[in-house]
């Protein structure tokens, strides 16, 4: 009787023991969801120039980590979270062709012709109107540029710059080697260079 | 232009881009940040309920045993053996048109219908004139 109790306690404790692995599992999660979610939402909104989709590619990506990745060591996150981004976005820039190809078949121009960066600029937080404006129109003419770069080397850009990423974990967000990063992103930085102009600030 | 300056150069390009972005992050409106929790929200509950996935595929895997079943019970039954796949397909193809369902609910009277023309031709034509 009392090894049947003493197995049953065990079995309690072990029990004990996941959840509350789960719950930490899921705090950690949530405090790297929070910490990267709005730079992704930017990230996927400047590839993509609409906000809408770029919303429902980044909560994708979140549910795909947390379903498949959430066991895997942390500091393995970022790279796998920006993998998943990445391939959303391909996807949806294949989704679009398709269709862009679908629509001029039936004679219908791009219907994405209406994008108006003005609306789309993000909100101001505590700027004069001339900061404000100045703000908008450099982050709208970076938005511009980079949206002109090929693929690989816009992804690159955005992860080495604007995450943050270094090489190792750049190549690994994209699925390619260190070398190729360099390269890509060598290439990147001196064609917005070019465009933007040496007094872009 | 030597390679240093370049890189050097490519920093603080790479710098004054990143303040741009950051500026943009932080101006992001109250209903995207609400959305984008509302998504994380979501994500998180995949978490816990991550042992239930295999309840998704609950009704495909439903659907799949009952086709199985019927294979078995259609391969090893000489009485369907009979029917011709012909007639097996038209049968499935009036069972799922929409109204199949109506027929279903007038049973009673395409029976009779059945009924009374089997009863014309075992008879011969009903004299109804006078």
């Amino acid at each position: 009787m009392s090894a049947y109790a003493g197995s049953f306690a065990v079995s309690c404790v072990a029990e004990d023991r996941k959840g509350v692995d789960t719950l930490q599992r899921e705090a950690r999660l949530n405090r790297f969801f929070a910490g990267v979610e709005k730079r992704a939402l930017r990230i996927a909104e400047i590839s993509i120039r609409n906000r809408d989709d770029a919303l429902d590619l980044v909560q994708d990506a979140m549910i795909k980590l947390a379903r498949n990745y959430a066991g895997r060591p942390d500091e393995e996150w970022t790279p796998l979270f920006y993998r998943i981004l990445q391939n959303r976005i391909r996807d949806w820039h294949r989704r679009q062709a398709v269709r862009n190809r679908v629509m001029v078949f039936f004679g219908r121009g791009n219907e994405d012709d209406d994008y108006d960066p003005v609306a789309a600029a993000p909100d101001p937080a505590g700027r004069t109107p001339d900061e404000e404006l100045q703000t908008a129109e450099a982050m709208q003419g970076l938005e511009n540029a980079i949206s002109e770069l090929p693929g690989r080397q816009r992804e690159a850009f955005m992860l080495r710059t604007f995450e943050g990423l270094d090489v190792a974990g750049t190549a690994k967000a994209m699925g390619c080697s260190e070398g190729s990063v360099k390269t890509h992103y060598s290439r990147a930085i001196h064609s917005l260079r070019d465009t933007l102009g040496e007094h872009w600030q | 232009m030597n390679e240093r300056d370049d890189i050097a150069d490519n920093d603080v390009f790479a710098t004054r881009a990143k303040v741009r972005f950051d500026e943009s992050v932080d101006g992001l409106d109250g209903d995207t940040r609400s959305r984008l929790n509302r998504g994380r929200q979501k994500a998180l509950a995949e978490v816990t309920t991550g042992g239930l996935r295999w309840m998704q595929w609950a009704p495909a895997g439903g659907l799949a045993a009952a086709a199985v079943v019927a294979v078995v019970i259609f391969t090893g039954n000489p009485q369907f053996a009979e029917l011709a796949a012909p007639e097996v397909a038209t049968d499935m193809e009036i069972l799922l048109t929409e109204d199949s369902l109506e027929m279903i609910e007038n049973l009673e009277f395409y029976s009779w219908i059945d009924f009374d023309a089997e009863a014309i031709d075992n008879d011969g034509p009903v004299n109804n004139v006078g």
